[in-house]
């Protein structure tokens, strides 16, 4: 009679179970001897844009630093995290506004940015901006930046849209798609009906946001969660207009699909600037600047750029880009104008995050 | 030794061992609950404890990201006095409903065919068949209708290609239909393979005696079959009905803006850190489910499912 036929008695359920714990204890102390052979090992909760596997890999070998990376789905999300967590994050990227939010609630610390020898690679403006500004030193380390615009297809939209009030046009019914990010959906219908602050609406600027969104649903195929499904719907034309970042012209052509334009609407754009934060609690503060200077190195900044398509703040990279024969398609991203970042409607905390979400799923409930 | 003398000895060995038995007693009793420990920490700690955090999470609020810990109904009075969530419930009600009946309809008689008709050689390979799409990723599964039914997908392109249509059809994605007709295709194995482990153990010379004696086919189905794979059945609708019921991706990924379910708008609130509100919406759909399994209760007597 096989074990799998008869009944197993006490005893040897018991056995099993202190069996099966002894194995566990063990594995879990293989685990970590190995890991402890690595000096250090940084929490970094991030976009997946902002680093590459072969990056990680090679800063390894450089400084034996690993990365241990979470993702997070927006700044809200990285923000709770950290919050709960304490030190178990070391890193954190934020976006824009939200990074003086993280550092005034205690959660990051600032840094001389001066410190970390990549950073003469940056763009000037790049380690001056106002809003990361803490006296001599910076709360983040720059990285990237994108505006969010409508993309169309010029052989179904006609004529060229100029205002987000296209969305709100019944013959493009069913053929809008763009990222199911509520707070910055809701900033966009903020612009379109004139809101001062974006993302700090009040109780009528929200209401009218809402009633904007109202009108648009019905153009809105469809709200996706990554960036490849708007590339997709525009590439396969089951989309004639996306909102999404810098690059996305790129990515449909290369997906196959047609020449598509961008218009940045007469209301203004919003967008993010992003940035690596030390996080306050983390035991291994003193690793930041050696691992941000072996992550942000040009040559590594722009096969980045290569990837995944939107202008970036290392200026030595622009140069590489340059030297390889990426210069038109770098320029037309932008990369050579990150002056063009500060014209944007700034990510950031919203004001009333609640009546943000409220609104948006009472606009895309049933 | 007489008989006598052997009775009066083997009452003080009784005597005896009754005393060494009280003795025991204790630890014995704690043995046999040492046995619950791992359930009850497993269940305390990954189930109950979780559950218990929800629950407060619901009664609480986020005031600027910050969960603070001040009680109110206000999550609550918020869902049940907005029509838009009423709306989005009642649609995640039907889609459900409608969804698991259809699963149900189609699992039947493929159990029934597998059971009755295909010789037991072959019900093996066929129930492999069944359950080979569950070794590739669930997000995979859905994502691949999206490549069926597109615009640009395989079914309007040979479509096209055999000059039935000259534009392509766009009604086959992005509506509450598309999210049924993929739910049905997720959830085909579950009941598949509940129904078919229900009617194995059917004794089938019940279902021609019946006809024997001059009932219709499906008369007899209706009173001689079903009423004896009830368990079966209503275990299939559970395994269909409850997962369905707090779906995300799938309305995600082929719903659109139209065939948005309840689970949508809760993936919302957690985006936006408004944990509190997400918590309480989640207990919602969690007391529907709950409500569900009370109505099912009397139906379903475990021992009967699992045929002891």
């Amino acid at each position: 009679m096989s074990l799998l036929d008869r009944t197993m008695t006490r005893r040897e359920a018991l056995q099993a179970g202190v069996v099966g714990a002894a194995g566990l204890y063990l594995v879990a102390c293989g685990t970590t001897s190995s890991s402890t052979s690595n000096p250090v090992t940084l929490n970094w909760i991030t976009w997946n844009d902002h680093y590459m596997d072969d990056q990680l890999k090679a800063v390894h070998s450089s400084n034996q630093i690993d990365a241990r990376v979470t993702l997070e789905t927006d700044d809200s999300d990285g923000y709770l995290k950290i919050k709960q967590t304490h030190g178990q994050f070391d890193i954190a990227s934020t976006d824009a506004l939200w990074a003086p939010k993280f550092h005034s609630d205690g959660l990051t610390e600032s840094f001389d940015i001066t410190s970390i020898a990549a950073s003469s690679q940056l763009y000037s403006i790049a380690r001056d901006f106002p809003f990361w500004k803490d006296g001599s030193k910076t709360m983040g380390y720059p990285f990237g930046w994108s505006t969010i615009q409508i993309y169309y297809n010029p052989a179904n939209v006609s004529p060229a849209p100029d205002s987000w009030h296209v969305l709100a046009d019944s013959k493009y019914k069913g053929k809008v798609v763009a990222e199911n990010q509520p707070t910055d959906l809701m900033a966009m219908a903020g612009l379109a009906t004139g809101a001062k602050i974006p993302y700090g609406m009040t109780t009528d600027e929200i209401a009218k946001a809402k009633q904007f969104l109202l009108t648009c649903k019905p153009q809105f195929q469809k709200l996706v969660s990554q960036n490849s499904e708007v590339v997709k719907a525009l590439a396969d034309g089951s989309a004639w207009m996306g909102l999404e970042n810098l690059g996305t012209d790129f990515r449909v052509k290369d997906a196959g699909g047609p020449a598509i334009k961008f218009v940045t609407p007469s209301e203004g754009t919003y967008g993010f600037i992003d940035c690596e934060q030390i996080v306050s609690a983390s035991a291994n503060k003193d690793q930041f600047a050696k691992f941000i200077n072996d992550m942000e190195q040009a040559d590594w900044i722009a096969k980045n750029f290569i990837a995944n398509g939107r202008p970036l703040f290392n200026e030595k990279a622009y140069k590489v880009l340059v030297d390889s024969g990426q210069k038109e398609r770098a320029d037309l991203l932008l990369y050579n104008k990150p002056e063009e970042a500060l014209k944007m409607t700034l990510k950031g905390p919203s004001s009333n995050e609640q009546a943000y979400i409220d609104a948006f799923n009472e606009v895309f409930g049933a | 030794m007489r008989p006598s003398a052997q009775k009066a000895e083997a009452a003080v060995r009784g005597a005896g061992a009754i005393r060494a038995r009280s003795r025991i007693v204790l630890p014995a009793r704690l043995g046999e609950y040492a046995g619950f420990g791992p359930v009850l920490v497993l269940f305390g700690g990954f189930f109950f404890a979780p559950l218990v955090l929800i629950v407060a999470y619901s009664f609480w609020q986020v005031i600027d990201y910050n969960v603070v810990q001040s009680w109110t109904l206000d999550n609550y009075r918020y869902f049940l006095s907005v029509p838009t969530y009423v709306r989005t419930f009642i649609a995640t009600l039907w889609m459900t409903a409608l969804a698991t009946l259809v699963t149900i309809a189609i699992a039947f008689p493929f159990a029934y065919w597998l059971t009755r008709y295909v010789s037991r050689s072959w019900q093996r390979p066929l129930l492999l068949l069944v359950i080979i799409p569950f070794w590739t990723s669930y997000l995979l599964r859905v994502a691949s209708w999206i490549t069926i039914l597109g615009e640009g997908g395989v079914l309007n392109r040979t479509l096209e290609s055999l000059g039935i249509i000259h534009q392509p059809l766009s009604f086959l994605l992005y509506n509450r239909w598309a999210v049924i007709f993929v739910l049905v295709y997720l959830y085909f194995p579950f009941a598949a393979l509940t129904l078919y482990s229900a009617l194995e153990r059917f004794d089938w010379n019940q279902l021609k005696a019946a006809m024997d004696l001059g009932a219709p086919p499906l008369t007899a189905i209706w009173h001689v079959l079903i009423p004896q794979i009830r368990p079966g059945v209503i275990t299939a609708v559970i395994f269909v009905f409850i997962p369905i019921l707090g779906e995300y991706l799938t309305p995600q990924l082929v719903g659109g803006v139209d065939g948005v379910m309840i689970g949508n708008l809760v993936v919302n609130f957690f985006v936006g850190a408004q944990y509190t509100r997400g918590a309480a919406i989640a207990l919602l759909i969690t007391a529907m489910a709950v409500a569900m399994l009370i109505l099912f209760r009397r139906s379903l007597v475990l021992e009967q499912v699992y045929g002891r």
